[in-house]
């Protein structure tokens, strides 16, 4: 196990270079500077060679990549070419908005979806299967802008209610928080609550198939114990599998969210760089969300070892 | 049926939210950069403005970008200002005097104004302004605007001389802008902190989340600023703003002319409009054929029918403009004189076959897809020159490629908006003249690069005008850009708030601003 953990940190080295030098070169080769578009086109030569003069600009390309990588290394992120301020905090302090509204999120969706999914393969093809099966073809099928939008709309213009316009965190003020986080929450939580209700339910169907379900059955169990003590561990690793890649990809940002709701996360602030092609904001960014991403994964394995001691690494 | 159970979600949604903000689901206006302790609510004193894009810096040398601008244009001041009607007024410099020749112009600057570190404002912050602006490191882009100046002078602390190379009757109108903000001499880093003169001091800013300012109480103008502070409260997205406008959390929005349709009537909200100084173009490069053929340029102009513009991308809130925007009134010609206005495709279809395309050709319309009127222009353009057989491609670029795209003066035709500026000068000479630097359709005309040379030493206004009354009807007839419409810009108000957005800009009506 502890070999195997230092495997695992260590193959993160190369896949984070990898991946560095491709944000570098990719966001490079997209047409379009952080000087021009800050210009627009009220733009002198003079002013736009001034401006890539102080940003570093000027300066051939793979002196960019070192001189970034070099100051990455020492875990110095720079600054943002427009505001100038430090990155890394930026990074953190974003990441940290982001983090609470994944968990909020993804705690409605888990509460919606696991219950109605076991139920629903537990009763399979009766109403009850058919009506959240409907639902959830619903929640996948309806982009979340959508559902944003109506959520923020319906509620300011039938109730008169709004949600509180400056963040604050759980930490600082738990009430608040509440009502700053619940639209998107709910918001996010749906799309969630669809992916894992189809995983909950076939995952479930399958496992109630199996020889022990109905030995466990022969011996006079309830269906309330087969379900909760026998099926829920043997079913739950693709569950946890499907969770684990939601909150990786929800933990980079959910940009759309984020951008409806003002929610100043790090998603808006990697998308924000991209558009005002803040180099150094993109790149931080996209390795931080990368790095969290292959954490993630490493802890979803691990948790596999605690559902079915088989599995060995 | 399924408006009961979507109303009962909501219904239960809310009471859940009532129940955890322990009263009514209506918002009281909470300040919480000001925690108010154990009193009953007290008067409104801050102003919210949603801010649509997050602002990207506050040196005023810089940083151009108007989200930028009309936060920093608050915390500093300029020498002169303009009023509703595009006349220069005195801002910093209470008077000025120019020469007879034009070359010197002398500044006399307000006395006792303090900068808000408690630093008397003085004419060596002018000189070392002016001087900063000027120099090619900043990277300016009002260094163009200053071209002119040889030197600056310090006569005496309230008194600042300007010595020109040659007439510049542009220049009064330059020192307008708020890109030549009087900053505090010695500046270096100005985005590290924002000291200035103006009404409003930084007074924190959250990335991300919004920019406060608070009034300055030794603000040179005793009369303003009305209210205590002003947030800009980043919303990027203009559903987001309309349901906080409605509901009362923020003050005022920039709106679309579609949404300001929606809030028509609504309780609570008024909507405003004004002419703004923008206008959309159909630009065209001069130097790609067919282009470079003047009687196809021509023929597209006939072809084009501006009303229709003005009628479907802008559901008939746009005036006609010629290249200078209408609003500014001072320099405008009336649109009625341009003959290519009236819509003529029979004489467009003759005009191209004279140019030897009988039968049209293939062609090709940039666009920005970030501005979904740019699209809709290029969209009816793309109709009306199909019936005289163009065929036009839309490509709709993302902004920072569109950018691109526009320096590299290499395109066939593209759809653009551009600012009218105070003074004709910059509309025509920076954008038209050979050597302009937004000159990217490579037009080039000593006819008319005579002319608005000539114009720009005029110092006799009257002169002036007739000379760029002439320069506009050139550039309506060689088309390098045809001038399409010129909008309204819209913002919604809440009730209690008297707030008038004029041309003169936002920041000229948010100092005026006041809370019923």
């Amino acid at each position: 196990m502890g070999s195997y953990l230092i495997k695992r940190v260590a193959s993160l080295i190369p896949i984070l270079f990898g991946i560095s030098v491709l944000v570098f070169t990719i966001l490079h080769l997209v047409p379009g500077d952080p000087a021009s578009i800050m210009l627009g086109t009220n733009a002198t030569p003079e002013a736009i060679a001034a401006l890539h003069k102080s940003m570093g600009l000027d300066q051939p390309l793979i002196t960019q990549y070192f001189h970034w990588i070099g100051g990455m290394l020492q875990g110095n992120f720079g600054v943002s070419v427009h505001s100038g301020e430090e990155i890394l905090p930026q990074i953190i302090k974003r990441f940290l908005i982001t983090l609470q509204l994944t968990v909020f999120g993804v705690l409605i969706g888990w509460a919606l979806a696991i219950p109605f999914g076991i139920l629903s393969a537990i009763r399979a093809h009766s109403k009850t299967d058919i009506i959240v099966r409907v639902a959830t073809l619903l929640g996948i099928s309806v982009p979340n802008f959508a559902i944003g939008t109506l959520l923020l709309l319906g509620l300011s213009l039938y109730f008169n209610w709004f949600p509180p316009i400056d963040v604050v965190s759980f930490w600082e003020n738990p009430v608040e928080a509440f009502k700053v986080f619940i639209l998107p929450a709910v918001t996010m939580g749906i799309v969630v609550a669809a992916g894992v209700m189809r995983m909950t339910r076939s995952a479930f169907l399958e496992t109630m198939d199996k020889d022990f379900i109905r030995t466990a059955r022969a011996k006079g169990n309830s269906q309330w114990t087969i379900v909760i003590g026998h099926a829920f561990r043997n079913s739950s690793i693709p569950i946890v599998t499907i969770a684990g890649m939601q909150i990786g990809y929800l933990l980079g940002g959910s940009v759309i969210v984020e951008q409806l709701f003002s929610i100043p996360g790090l998603g808006q602030y990697i998308l924000e760089g991209i558009y005002q092609r803040d180099y150094p904001v993109v790149q931080g960014g996209v390795l931080f969300v990368a790095l969290v991403f292959v954490l993630v994964n490493l802890l979803i394995d691990l948790i596999y070892t605690w559902i079915d001691p088989r599995i060995k690494y | 049926m399924k408006k009961r159970v979507l109303a009962g979600f909501f219904l239960s949604l809310s009471l859940m939210l009532s129940a955890c903000s322990g009263g009514g689901g209506t918002a009281a206006p909470a300040d919480p950069a000001k925690p108010q302790e154990g009193q009953a609510a007290a008067a409104k004193t801050e102003l919210v403005v949603a801010a649509e894009q997050e602002p990207v810096g506050y040196d005023p040398h810089k940083v151009p970008a108007a989200s930028s601008v009309r936060v920093y244009a608050l915390i500093y001041d300029s020498l002169t200002k303009l009023d509703e009607n595009m006349n220069i007024i005195p801002n910093l410099a209470e008077k000025w005097e120019v020469a007879p020749d034009g070359k010197t112009i002398t500044m006399f600057l307000h006395k006792g104004v303090k900068f808000h570190n408690g630093k008397d404002m003085t004419a060596d912050d002018v000189k070392f302004t002016f001087e900063r602006i000027m120099n090619p490191d900043t990277g300016s882009i009002a260094k163009s605007y200053f071209s002119s100046v040889e030197s600056i002078e310090v006569k005496d602390p309230t008194t600042v001389v300007f010595k020109l190379k040659n007439a510049d009757a542009a220049f009064i109108a330059n020192t307008a802008s708020a890109y030549a903000s009087i900053v505090p001499s010695g500046s270096t880093d100005l985005t590290k902190e924002a000291i200035g003169t103006g009404p409003f001091k930084m007074e924190k800013a959250e990335p991300g989340q919004y920019v406060l300012l608070k009034k300055n109480p030794d603000y040179f103008n005793k009369d303003v600023p009305k209210v205590e502070t002003i947030k800009f409260q980043i919303m990027k997205d203009e559903a987001e703003r309309l349901a906080a406008i409605r509901s009362g959390k923020i003050d005022i929005s920039v709106v679309s002319a579609d949404s300001a349709k929606l809030l028509e009537g609504k309780p609570g909200v008024q909507v405003k409009n004004y002419q703004s100084l923008e206008y959309s173009y159909l630009g065209i490069n001069v130097n790609k054929k067919p282009f470079d053929n003047p009687k196809v340029r021509e023929a597209i102009s006939y072809a084009v029918d501006r009303n229709q513009i003005v009628q479907t991308v802008w559901k008939g809130e746009a005036a006609l403009t010629g290249p200078i925007a209408p609003a500014i009134t001072n320099w405008a010609v009336d649109t009625a004189t341009y003959p290519t206005y009236k819509t003529d495709v029979e004489k467009a279809k003759q005009l191209l076959a004279e140019a030897g395309f009988p039968n049209g050709f293939d062609t090709q319309i940039e666009t920005a897809a970030t501005y979904p009127d740019m699209v809709e222009t290029a969209q009816v353009i793309q109709q009306q020159l199909k019936a005289i057989g163009i065929n036009a491609k839309i490509n709709q670029l993302e902004w920072g490629n569109y950018i691109e795209v526009w320096k590299s003066k290499d395109m066939n035709l593209m759809v653009g908006r551009n600012t009218s500026g105070v003074d004709a000068d910059r509309s025509m000479r920076f954008f038209f003249s050979t050597t302009g630097s937004a000159n990217v359709w490579n037009y080039s005309n000593p006819a008319y690069d005579e002319l608005v040379a000539k114009a720009l030493a005029t110092v006799d206004q009257a002169e002036r005008k007739k000379l760029y009354e002439q320069a506009q009807t050139m550039l309506v007839a060689d088309a390098p850009n045809l001038f399409l419409a010129s909008p309204k810009n819209y913002y919604a108000v809440r009730d209690n708030i008297d707030f008038t957005p004029t041309a003169a800009g936002e920041v000229y009506s948010l100092i005026k601003t006041a809370i019923k």
